[in-house]
């Protein structure tokens, strides 16, 4: 079994009943990959603009929700939320309760620290649902509020109850992973274009297998950057099945709560 | 047919600990997924006051290895490099040069450069050359200097008669240098840049002639499976995975 917890759908979202021409690209993509590379269920967020208006957010939760309903069996959803926003509860409420999505992404209109985003997360607690937060350490190129691996732990510590994933490592594993290994309530995903040989290896060192989720930002990125990481990291084949599907299967468990 | 890794080394990144980096942990990656050998250079050569110290190392671990050919690394900007590629041809038997312009400081249309691809095209030896060797978001400590897309667009007309290697280009990047690829007659560029998109190989086969396309993973900094699979498992006939896999000029 194979679940990919971090994809999405890029570009403007279309209007209703029409996807735009962007993202149905993005759909077919994803859903020929899902074929060929086997994968049991893909998890997807629609992202376009850095600081997405109101507009933009509902837009975009709309496609993703369409595609769940197109692809139920493959698709499954993370509800994108902008926390700047005065109707962020709302946004996150309808996600959840009326568009069939399984946890709340957060990408980089705020950073995840934000005191803004405590309500969101708070509810998120109550659906006992992940949150997926981009996090990215860069040499270059850092965006003004682009989380970082502190920021996320600052967020785990506040909140040790709530499910966090942090994606693509925090960007670069050898800053990303220190700062949440202390944290038991954050998985990390290795999602991106991204494959260093010993990136895994240093992130089982340091947190063990149970908290790495796979992910691969399809369609931006190849399949195979993620899929051959795994392969060629130093895990035994169990290891190898929970980070493939069951860590995923455990934090998408609405039942089972970590505290 | 011999399938081939183009772009693989052996020795110490200064910038994290590398688990896999000898030989033997080359070797165990090609074995294990029918790669008959490589064309190998040494980490360590990139940080040597004097490369060709690296070098010898290098030839000590691959003397006696079957299918396994040296790379040498020249930094032409360092006085008497023609010796030492003299030297490794003789010594050593080298196959060919890698240089990092990023690294050492040099541009392209550096007359250093020049008087290396001169060398190179009378010895018949191609030249590698690696566009980055990290993600530049991942540098840390020094940034290399970056190589434009112009710059190597005037370097593959300036030496039409030279065999070259892109190697770890971005499928973007490739796109802009579609033109000038395709008018050169030796040029080749590695798969271990392939990374931002989905079905990369099928895209690019449609583009390039598959003699364009060498398999080369930038091991053991880069995971071997994750360019090895693009091919492996391209939707794309077997004789273009052949030749894909081998590299003949």
């Amino acid at each position: 079994m194979l679940i990919d917890i971090h994809t999405h759908i890029w570009g403007p979202p279309g209007s209703p009943p029409c996807s735009s021409e962007t993202i149905e690209s993005s759909k077919k993509d994803l859903i020929k990959a899902g074929e060929k590379y086997k994968i049991d269920r893909i998890y997807v967020s629609g992202l376009y603009s850095h600081y997405p208006d109101e507009e933009e957010i509902a837009g975009l939760n709309w496609e993703v929700a369409k595609f769940i309903k197109e692809e139920p069996k493959l698709i499954g959803g993370f509800c994108y939320v902008n926390p700047a926003h005065s109707n962020a509860m709302d946004v996150l409420k309808k996600g959840i309760e009326e568009q069939n999505m399984e946890g709340m992404k957060l990408w980089v209109a705020t950073f995840c620290d934000d005191e803004r985003v405590f309500p969101l997360v708070e509810q998120c607690i109550l659906y006992n649902i992940p949150i997926l937060i981009h996090a990215f350490h860069k040499a270059v190129g850092q965006l003004e509020h682009e989380s970082l691996a502190p920021n996320v732990a600052n967020l785990a510590r506040r909140y040790p109850e709530a499910k966090l994933i942090i994606a693509h490592l925090g960007g670069n594993a050898y800053y990303g992973i220190k700062p949440i290994r202390n944290c038991p309530n954050v998985w990390v995903d290795f999602s991106g274009s991204l494959f260093r040989r010993d990136d895994i290896d240093y992130t089982k060192k340091l947190i063990g297998a149970d908290r790495i989720v796979f992910g691969t930002d399809m369609p931006g990125a190849s399949f195979y950057n993620n899929l051959g990481q795994v392969e060629d990291g130093d895990l035994t084949e169990e290891e190898k099945e929970k980070i493939y599907y069951k860590n995923a299967l455990r934090l998408l468990d609405r039942r089972e709560r970590i505290l | 047919m011999k399938a081939v890794d183009l772009n693989c080394l052996v020795g110490h990144w200064p910038f994290r600990k590398l688990h896999k980096n000898t030989l033997e942990d080359i070797q165990n990656v090609h074995r294990a997924n029918n790669i008959d050998g490589g064309y190998v250079a040494s980490l360590n050569s990139i940080f040597y006051n004097d490369p060709f110290e690296g070098d010898e190392e290098l030839h000590e671990i691959l003397k006696d290895a079957d299918g396994y050919h040296h790379v040498l690394t020249i930094n032409p900007k360092l006085l008497e490099f023609e010796e030492d590629i003299k030297e490794g041809i003789e010594r050593f038997g080298i196959k060919g040069v890698r240089i990092y312009p990023g690294y050492h400081g040099y541009s392209l249309d550096d007359k250093d450069l020049a008087e290396l691809c001169r060398i190179l095209k009378e010895n018949d030896l191609p030249l590698f050359l690696p566009l980055r060797m990290e993600d530049p978001r991942l540098n840390y400590i020094i940034t290399p200097g970056t190589i434009a897309m112009d710059e190597v667009k005037g370097f593959l007309k300036s030496f039409p008669d030279n065999k070259i290697i892109l190697l770890t280009a971005f499928v973007s990047e490739l796109k802009q240098l579609e033109d000038e690829i395709k008018d050169h007659s030796y040029v080749k560029f590695d798969t271990s840049g392939l990374k931002d998109t989905l079905f990369s190989i099928e895209n690019l086969t449609a583009v390039f002639p598959a003699e364009k396309i060498v398999y080369g993973s930038l091991y053991p900094l880069y995971t071997f499976r994750s360019t090895y699979f693009l091919i492996k498992h391209a939707e794309v006939s077997e004789k273009v995975k052949a030749k894909i896999l081998s590299c003949s000029w």
